[in-house]
């Protein structure tokens, strides 16, 4: 959809104006882009040789070795699987009930729509606490299993208004008349208002899956214990954490520690340079994914700016 | 309701919609409640259900003694502990910190976003623009703990790889290195900076998509009548988007309190800690770090309180103000 | 309509489920406190029943142990050759539930309030949480000669020190300790691996290997000055004079130094005195002196200004540049740097650790090394096998096994020589350095937090290849041997003092300091302070010093101090008075 029609000649106005504006982006973008490159040349880069300083945006020594640490760790498989499973459950399970949920609280004349926003929106607001959300779970027999991933996560408040304020851009007169021909509530969400929204529901899906994929929290807090539920965030962690103190033991702080009898263990990389290999080992899977949802994202978005 | 009057052969034509009180309407509207009150006692259930562990703030909460009720109750000493003597100070600046970072980037945030998104709406070329669009939006998707390591490393002197001081120092802009994380002035700054970079891209796409709903017509009238690019921005463009934005507004000034957390987490120290420790990094330290989950349960309580009374107030002035609501 | 009615169905199912599960719940967690307690005692009947001895572990029984272990070392590979000797020798599997050490307070929290935990726990906290909170049983009845023998003596000459009060008035043992009890001969007098202000090797060798004896700051610092006029860079990057380590966790670094100047020994934030009694230092004048020294030496550009802001792997990184020129610290946390260097060759980068004091004072800076106590591993009360998992730590702590765990396997890891003294080849030694390796062929983890026979075996091999005194002297580098040559020493011990036996109460940085208590408050109170000023002090300009000085005392007088030094006394008293004995 153009905002901008192109029948007017340019002005030395117009003309410097442009060339600022492309000149900014570019050196923005440059801004952006320049740790991500440092960071993709440090992973290649040899670990010991980093430490000597000076890798700009290409490496120095090339080495794979930080990414053989990586993908040595045979979890990180299944992680892979078990992250990627997770990003599908919670990104159709959201998708759906968001959009239906949405759905019923764009209906002008719905009685109960207020009451439900007002309880949805203050959600955003509050959080009940480590323990006391612990023991739900554990009360519902969710920890250890895969249903914690997606259960307690179904509804963001955020989504909701995002998705209802798009849904109020559909003309009613499609709703109308297909009332008139007969058909039930959930029937014209699934079948007028749902397509209808594939845009917004693609923005949804992306920030949903970033936000799944990147978590760890939740595999650390209730599935620690069964190494085939790990998601490849958490398996990541535990890597730099074993890279950082591979040359010290577990002590405690408190003024001092014992002195070790396992001197000399360490490895043949650098915490630096393994982590500059799991971050892009992390981010890769989504820079892949987005590009194809990214034609969706302007249209699909809307918040506010649709009369009551 | 009228429809259905006027079309049902035995009844008299009137203009006016049967009433059918509260249980009346939601049984005519059942499917839409079949449809949103199950959805609506889930929610109740995940997210009001565990409210009730704030008794937790009222005692002296051990958690090897699991059932709520034997624990030892201690009214409001716990508020007490955590709002005077050396405790208070610290967590009453922490309150000042945690507001200020998030104001501050929070406006820089919305201002860049805008401007951002104004310039980027200028751009002709679809291509140059896609790619912009691409790239400002990747740092994104990196995890936080990720950035503030390389925000870390960006900050450092040269010769540890500090990027923003090597860049300053070519230029000529400053002799020495700034040691940007050792001074507390700075490290708001930081907060904000780091932010910005973050998601600057990925905040304006709903502005972007705001300005695709502005009807065309309207800049073509401007154009007939002469305006040029800034009047239009300004008599269109933003007017056009200013729902979008005082929306997001209400629910960021609910968010107030929350400030981050990895960021200060990993970039805070001694030398900046006056200026960069915020609430959440006090609850780790004195409450979850001491086994002190009651104290911990009692900052949060305060953040809720003060977060819904600021949104009720922000949707209120709002609405009374004319602009779009958010409830 | 009817598919809509299937979702719908589905969510009144998982909502249902929901009511029912908190209802069952409450009454499954009574019942399993109720049964803890019973359950050693059951054991003990069954056990003493059968013969009095514990189930022998065989692969015709194999047996799945679940571990939770709070380590900084990865879960091992599935291809590990030790674990599969674990499967075919004794049918044990473990499976491993590991936390870092950095997010093991909020675990432990949610843990401690969900009640169930599995067999094995591996804790580290000083806190003791998982006994207070009633995690473990008690370990006595099997603590016998004839059940578990090994653990029984390897906690024996120690009962009183191990025993620990769970809060119900009694003492037992729950935890085994994971470090420092030693059998036989204690080797291994060659690495130093504790507390010291590091000096780079190249430092001395330049300066003519000048007598380390009678150290002091001036001295100590002189020679740093010196050495970094000389040479304003190395390898192209600023020399750095002086590193202060104060990262998160770490602030020990920067806050224990004025102790070991005064000549006391380790015991965390307090120094104690010829009476037994306990005071905090670090208001005191022997810290004041050594922050009012850095502070000058930092207006002479010794002092590294990004100290106070890096992280810990940052401060790795920069040691392992080979440009910094002494820091205070314990020879085990810099571990990983001085590796890096090694592997780069750069030996003379590497540090060898002095001791300056005050004014002459008999510097104090080895101990003899203490036992841990409250960490290692426990037995948890949700543990349906305890037998099984007792006896698997016994077996565990039998030579054979202690060997396997530590040297390796014989022909793979290391030979036997001639005189019966293992050794190892070069290759040997190497693929110890390499993380990948390593996760296929150790079991760090759980030998983190196991008990260990320390010391020397039954065949006077020392416990570990790190305290076998040949294999030191077989991977000195030609550099280390020409350096402790010019200096007319052995070995990196010979740089530190004698250390003295140690007062019965020592350390005392691990007196527990109760959870929720004022004294545990006040503790965090006091490392927040000294980050808030010390560095400030550190570097102001000289003239500021004082101000800044005296704030740092105001804020330590706003702290309850007096809670700590209530606690660590009433300590100091306990294990004067119980620590004598053993059982």
């Amino acid at each position: 959809m153009k905002i901008r029609i192109n029948n007017k000649k340019l002005t030395t106005g117009d003309i410097a104006f442009n060339t600022f504006n492309y000149a900014f982006l570019i050196i923005l973008s440059a801004a952006m882009l320049y740790p991500l490159l440092n960071t993709l040349a440090i992973s290649f880069n040899d670990g010991m040789d980093t430490v000597r300083g000076g890798i700009y945006l290409w490496p120095r020594m090339f080495s794979t070795r930080n990414y053989y640490i990586v993908f040595h760790m045979d979890t990180i498989y299944s992680a892979f699987v078990v992250s990627v499973t997770k990003t599908i459950v919670i990104v159709i399970t959201n998708l759906f009930f968001t959009s239906m949920l949405a759905y019923t609280i764009s209906r002008k004349d719905y009685i109960l729509r207020k009451t439900i926003t007002v309880i949805f929106v203050l959600t955003m607001y509050f959080n009940a606490g480590l323990i006391p959300n612990y023991m739900l779970i554990r009360d519902l027999h969710m920890i250890n299993t895969f249903t914690v991933y997606w259960l307690p996560n179904i509804i963001s408040a955020f989504n909701l208004i995002v998705i209802r304020t798009y849904i109020k851009t559909i003309p009613e007169s499609f709703i109308e008349s297909a009332k008139i021909d007969g058909a039930r509530e959930f029937r014209i969400f699934l079948q007028i208002i749902l397509p209808l929204c594939i845009p917004t529901l693609a923005t949804i899906a992306l920030f949903v899956a970033v936000g799944s994929w990147n978590s760890w929290f939740d595999t650390f807090l209730y599935n620690s214990a069964k190494q085939n539920l790990s998601t490849l965030q958490y398996e990541l962690q535990k890597l730099l954490a074993s890279a950082l103190n591979a040359g010290t033991r577990t002590q405690s702080g408190g003024g001092g520690a014992n002195a070790a009898a396992q001197a000399g263990s360490s490895n043949v990389t650098t915490p630096q340079a393994l982590r500059a290999a799991i971050t892009v080992v992390a981010a890769v899977p989504i820079l892949v994914v987005y590009p194809f949802l990214q034609r969706y994202f302007i249209n699909g978005l809307a918040i506010g700016g649709v009369k009551e | 309701m009228i429809t259905k009057t006027l079309t049902s052969p035995n009844n008299s034509i009137s203009l006016q919609p049967k009433r059918k009180g509260f249980w009346g309407t939601v049984i005519s509207q059942r499917e839409l409640v079949l449809m949103s009150v199950p959805i609506l006692l889930y929610k109740i259930l995940f997210s009001y259900v565990p409210i009730t562990g704030w008794t937790m703030a009222f005692q002296n909460f051990k958690p090897a003694i699991r059932s709520v009720w034997k624990q030892k109750w201690v009214g409001f000493d716990n508020f007490v502990k955590l709002f005077t003597g050396i405790n208070g100070e610290r967590f009453i600046r922490d309150i000042g910190n945690t507001l200020a970072q998030s104001f501050i980037t929070l406006v820089l945030g919305y201002v860049c976003a805008i401007a951002l998104a104004l310039l980027l709406n200028e751009v002709k070329s679809m291509g140059f623009k896609r790619v912009i669009q691409n790239i400002t939006y990747m740092p994104h998707f990196l995890s936080w703990i990720i950035v503030a390591g390389l925000v870390s490393t960006m900050l450092a002197v040269p010769s540890s790889g500090g990027m923003v001081n090597q860049v300053l120092m070519t230029l000529h802009i400053i002799k020495e290195p700034i040691l940007f994380l050792s001074n507390p002035n700075y490290f708001w700054g930081v907060v904000a900076g780091s932010n910005l970079w973050k998601e600057l891209g990925w905040n304006t796409i709903i502005y972007l998509a705001a300005m695709t709903a502005i009807n065309p017509s309207l800049y073509e009238a401007a154009d007939m009548d002469g305006a040029n690019r800034f009047q239009k921005m300004l008599y269109i463009t933003l007017p056009g988007i200013k729902a979008t934005i005082v929306v997001l507004l209400i629910m960021s000034i609910g968010w107030i309190l929350e400030a981050g957390f990895e960021i200060q987490y990993f970039l805070g120290n001694g030398l900046v800690v006056e200026k960069s420790e915020i609430i959440d990094i006090f609850v780790l330290r004195y409450g979850i770090q001491m086994g002190n989950y009651s104290l911990a349960t009692v900052a949060g309580m305060f953040k809720t309180v003060v977060s819904i009374i600021l949104i009720s107030g922000a949707n209120f002035i709002s609405g009374k103000l004319g602009e779009e609501k958010l409830i | 309509m009817k598919r809509f009615a299937l979702i719908l169905l589905a969510l009144v199912l998982v909502l249902s489920t929901a009511a029912c599960g908190s209802g069952a719940n409450t009454t499954d967690n009574s019942a399993s406190t109720v049964a803890s307690s019973s359950t050693p005692a059951s054991e003990t009947s069954t056990a003493a029943a059968s013969g009095s001895t514990l189930p022998a572990l065989t692969p015709d029984k194999p047996v799945t142990i679940s571990a939770w272990l709070t380590s900084s070392f990865a879960a091992p590979a599935a291809d590990n050759k030790i674990t599969k000797l674990l499967k075919d020798k004794l049918g044990v599997t473990i499976n491993y539930e590991i936390i870092t050490p950095d997010n093991a307070d909020q675990k432990t929290g949610v843990m401690l309030a969900g009640g169930e935990y599995p067999d094995l726990v591996g804790a580290t906290d000083l806190n003791g949480r998982f006994i207070t909170g009633k995690a473990l049983i008690p370990l006595d009845d099997y603590l016998t000669a004839d059940k578990a023998d090994l653990l029984f003596e390897h906690v024996r000459p120690y009962w009183n020190r191990l025993a620990t009060d769970a809060g119900d008035g009694a003492k037992h043992i729950y935890i085994f300790p994971n470090y420092n009890r030693y059998y036989g001969e204690i080797t291994g007098g060659t690495n130093y691996g504790a507390s010291g202000f590091w000096i780079q090797k190249a430092l001395l060798a330049d300066q003519n290997y000048p007598d380390l004896s009678n150290m002091t700051l001036e001295k100590y610092f002189k020679m740093i000055e010196d050495y970094k006029t000389k040479y304003p860079t190395i390898d192209g990057q600023p020399t750095i004079g002086y590193e202060i380590l104060a990262s998160t966790g770490r602030e020990w670094g920067m806050t224990n130094p004025p102790e070991y100047l005064a000549g006391a020994p380790n015991n965390g934030g307090v120094i104690v005195d010829s009476n037994n009694v306990a005071t905090i230092f670090a208001n005191k004048d022997i810290a004041k002196r050594y922050f009012q020294f850095l502070n000058q030496m930092n207006a002479k550009g010794l002092i590294d200004r990004e100290s106070f802001t890096q992280t810990y792997d940052q401060y790795l990184a920069k040691l392992a540049t080979g440009r910094v020129l002494g820091m205070y610290d314990q020879r085990w946390d810099f571990g990983n740097a001085n590796d890096a260097l090694v592997s780069q060759k750069k030996d003379e980068r590497t540090w060898v650790s002095t001791m300056p004091t005050y004014d002459g004072i008999a510097p104090y800076y080895a101990d003899r090394d203490v036992m841990n106590i409250n960490q290692g591993f426990g037995v948890s009360v949700s543990c349906k096998q305890p037998d099984v998992v007792v006896s698997f730590l016994n077996t565990m702590l039998s030579e054979e096994w202690q060997k396997i765990l530590n040297w390796g396997i014989e022909g793979e890891d290391y030979s036997v020589g001639a005189d019966g003294k293992f050794v190892r080849s070069d290759a040997q030694r190497q693929q110890q350095k390499d993380l990948v390796w390593r996760s296929s062929n150790l079991l760090e983890a759980f030998r983190d937090l196991a008990p260990k026979h320390q010391g020397s075996y039954s065949d006077g091999n020392a416990f570990s290849p790190d305290t076998q005194p040949s294999e030191f002297f077989a991977t000195l580098s030609d550099y280390d041997k020409n350096f402790l040559t010019s200096y007319g020493k052995q070995t990196w011990r010979d740089f530190l003092n004698q250390p003295p036996e140690n007062p019965v109460y020592y350390p005392c940085w691990n007196i527990t300091l109760p959870d929720g208590s004022d004294a545990q408050m006040a503790n965090t109170q006091m490392t927040d302070t000294a980050l808030q000023f010390l560095p400030k002090a550190i570097l102001a300009a000289p003239s500021d010093f004082e101000n800044i000085w005296k704030q740092y005392t105001d804020a330590i007088a706003k702290v309850n101090t007096k809670a700590i030094e209530d606690v660590v006394n009433q300590g100091i008293q306990d294990r004067i008075a119980n620590w004598g004995g053993s059982k």
